[in-house]
């Protein structure tokens, strides 16, 4: 790997780890402000921000750094029982990490603003920990944090990794704030360097044998090393002071170089050097892991086709290797998908703070509470979530939750309750936000839809219809429109959001007791379970979750119908769609066709096919930009022999049909009805 | 450009000016393999350096012992700027370059 030009690639990989801290510092202090004794809290907070601070210096975010710096202060002086945890400091901490966040964007239009916020919040901190002054701008942050106490010796041997240099970090960095804490004398041993044309011009072969004479705590040099702790080899020991510390002792270095390039080269090749936990975790960029699952999905398209082949060929040696390769590609896609699933976690602590805020804004005393945050889901669901539960979030605080004030006239806790949780059902994936507020109203609901005419005044509606009002464009029943909600466009976001999702919404209400909100998503947007079906020469893919039961229908059955496109399945009328007419297919159907019954939120529909192939698993390849508009396909795959199959969107299918096929657009006018025992179609 | 070698039939000579660190880490590597393989002697100025990482000192380290191992005479031309010098001093480099085996001649700075 050439390391010319990336340093803005490990700029980037800084921020994004930054920003993954600033989420679990948020969590960290909001926990602490429940548990202001909690000295693990604290500790926890004091870590990330020294690990900001550090890896921020060194990736040359200095503003970032030495702003950090004074924030640690203050953590460290509350870890030495100085400073005392108040709510003041949790706020400005709170607020300080927002600047941070704009530090991290980089943003040169607000930077004169920024800095004054900066230096605002910086005045308070030293007022709270009674500092003089505070490091406003670059410095070296580190020999302000050097405690006062008894100085002594540490022997500290440090031998970086191979990936070390390659990660961005700078071993002349460390032994520089090293040497802020105290007296260093050190010597740096090349022993293990190998002949030229073998060196790796990228990786650091050096490795230092040092005596740090200091004040600072063991626990304090090792965080000098805090973020390349997982590609280094470390040891920090106390000296005994009876040693000898000149040069004879430092010489023992080269020895000890050697002796590590033999452990390092043991099993004939330097991937033993790194620790064996370092290959816990790795971070990959969402893009290389995208073009891994597209390369899968390829291999499974060629497995497919070999896997005819073989089945064409009466060769049981071409048939033994080709189940072989099935098998293999089988594991390999479920790894590839497995790879991409990751825990909810990150996305439920960041609402921590939402609600923290909101909470504060709004005068209500409210705790979040969450459920499953281990649950995992693709990282492409997980990332388009983020906003629906914002919108659900604010909606519940706003509109759901009562004053504290009413909440205790109503008997109930004074302090509200919302509840976020994640767990499986099968191929889906059920997020939930609950609040014990205090529910919606469904006859405001109703009577609001019928002043805005989304519904007749005398239309008969179910509950649950009426719920699935709210999600409709610009609907909001709240009296007032206020900073947070009430503007009717947040629900249609969520909603918006869900169905690119190929997700569902449940809303569950009670009056006086609360609201529940159910997302029902799919594990994975790269792939589906569906229902492989051709009408003709033309193949379809129907997604396995909304498919009901195949009937079959016969010209007689067409013919006692009288022309209505409904099929009769066990006395319960369902209307049906035929997608030789809505696709324009020209070839004659078969005397006996099929129809799939699918699931809508419309109700039952009936899908016309030729034949019903079988179930299959397949990857789903976007339709490209120039087919963007086409909402009745979501994708398509290719099938084992070479053929393209259209990913139907039933949902959208559903309505396109009902609206196109009523005016006959693609064919002649035909009678499409609504879905039986419900109510009539359009 | 920060790294340059200019060559004759007797001599290299490679001029590194500015920051020589891992950025570069892998076109030094490849000028110091030319320069050894064309001269019978090879010299180094770091006069323009304004800093050198470890990748630089590491490489420059090997190119010594490489062109010692084959009798070449590999060299620093002129002297070094003082804040490069106390910057590898103070990363446990003592003495650089002669602890890193390249002798000094003085001339070419």
């Amino acid at each position: 790997m050439s390391t010319v030009g990336s340093v803005d690639q490990f700029r980037h990989s800084f921020c994004e780890e930054a920003r993954d801290v600033l989420v679990d510092l948020e969590s960290a202090l909001l926990e602490l402000n429940e548990n202001r004794a909690d000295a693990e809290l604290v500790g926890r907070v004091f870590r990330g921000l020294h690990t900001l601070k550090g890896s921020g210096a060194m990736f040359g975010f200095d503003e970032l750094a030495a702003f950090t710096h004074n924030l640690e202060t203050a953590f460290d002086e509350v870890r030495n029982g100085r400073l005392a945890i108040n709510s003041e400091l949790i706020d400005l901490t709170l607020t300080a990490l927002d600047r941070i966040r704009v530090l991290l964007e980089d943003n040169a239009e607000s930077a004169a603003a920024e800095a004054g916020a900066r230096a605002e919040i910086l005045a308070r901190v030293a007022q709270m920990i009674g500092a003089p002054k505070t490091v406003l701008s670059e410095g070296s942050p580190t020999q302000a944090t050097s405690p006062a106490g008894a100085i002594r010796d540490w022997h500290i041997r440090f031998a970086p990794g191979a990936d070390l240099m390659r990660r961005g970090a700078d071993p002349f960095l460390l032994l520089r704030e090293l040497g802020q804490m105290g007296g260093l004398s050190l010597r740096a041993s090349m022993a293990a360097l190998p002949p030229l044309a073998e060196l790796d011009p990228e990786r650091c072969y050096v490795c230092w044998e040092m005596v740090l004479a200091t004040a600072a705590s063991q626990d304090a040099i090792q965080d000098v090393f805090i973020f390349v702790d997982d590609c280094c080899e470390l040891t920090i020991e106390p000296a005994n002071p009876s040693e000898d510390r000149g040069p004879g002792e430092l010489l023992k270095a080269d020895a000890t170089a050697r002796a590590l390039e033999e452990h390092r080269t043991e099993g004939g090749g330097r991937r033993t050097y790194d620790k064996a936990d370092n290959a816990s975790s790795l971070r990959v960029p969402a893009v290389k892991l995208d073009q891994f699952v597209n390369l899968v999905g390829e291999l499974v398209t060629v497995q497919a086709r070999m896997s005819e082949l073989a089945a064409r060929r009466d060769d049981p040696e071409v048939a033994e290797v080709s189940e072989e390769i099935e098998r293999l590609t089988s594991a390999l896609r479920e790894n590839s998908m497995n790879i991409r699933m990751t825990p909810i976690r990150g996305t439920f602590e960041k609402f921590r703070r939402l609600v923290h805020d909101l909470a504060r804004d709004l005068d209500k005393d409210v705790e979040l509470t969450i459920e499953g945050a281990d649950t995992e889901l693709d990282k492409t669901v997980i990332d388009q979530l983020s906003d629906p539960l914002m919108h659900l979030i604010r909606n519940s605080m706003d509109h759901g939750i009562e004053p504290s004030s009413l909440r205790t006239a109503r008997g109930k806790r004074s302090t509200a309750t919302v509840h976020l949780s994640a767990r499986h059902s099968g191929a889906s994936v059920l997020i939930g936000v609950s609040d014990d507020g205090g529910g919606i109203d469904a006859e405001a609901v109703r009577k609001r839809a019928i002043e805005k005419g989304l519904v007749a005044a005398d239309a008969p509606l179910t509950e649950r219809e009426i719920f699935a009002l709210l999600f409709q464009p610009g609907f909001s029943t709240a009296k007032q429109v206020t900073d947070v909600s009430g503007r009717g466009v947040g629900m249609d976001v969520v909603r918006q959001r869900v169905d690119s999702l190929r997700g569902t919404i449940d809303v569950a209400s009670k009056p006086g007791l609360g609201t529940s909100v159910t997302l029902r998503l799919p594990l994975t947007l790269a792939i589906i379970d569906g229902l492989l079906v051709n009408v003709g020469e033309a193949y379809f893919v129907l997604p396995l979750a909304v498919t009901l039961e195949c009937i079959e229908l016969t010209r007689a059955d067409v013919e006692r119908a009288n022309g209505k496109h409904v099929a009769n399945v066990r006395g319960e009328l369902i209307p049906y769609i035929r997608l030789r007419q809505y696709f324009g297919i020209a070839s004659e159907p078969p005397a006996i066709e099929q129809i799939m019954v699918v699931e809508t939120e419309s109700g039952r529909y009936g899908f016309v096919v030729d034949e019903v192939l079988g179930d299959c698993q397949t990857v789903i390849k976007n339709l490209g930009r120039f087919y963007r508009h086409v909402q009745v396909v979501s994708g398509a795959t290719i099938l084992g022999n070479g053929r393209v199959a259209l990913i139907l969107d039933p949902e959208r299918l559903v309505q396109e049909a009902v609206r196109t096929l009523a005016h006959g657009p693609r064919g002649r006018p035909v009678a499409v009805s609504g879905p039986g025992r419900k109510r009539d179609g359009p | 450009m920060p790294l340059e070698l200019q060559q004759n039939e007797e001599s290299s000579l490679l001029c590194l000016e500015g920051l020589i660190d891992i950025a570069c880490a892998a076109e030094l590597k490849k000028l110091l393999i030319e320069a050894l393989s064309g001269a019978k002697e090879v010299r180094v100025s770091l006069g323009k350096a304004s800093g050198l990482d470890v990748t630089a000192v590491q490489l420059l380290r090997a190119a010594a012992r490489e062109a010692k191992a084959s009798g070449l005479e590999f060299a620093l031309a002129g002297t070094m700027p003082e804040p490069v010098l106390k910057a590898l001093g103070s990363a446990g480099f003592h003495e650089f370059p002669v602890s890193a085996g390249i002798s000094q001649v003085s001339g070419v700075g």
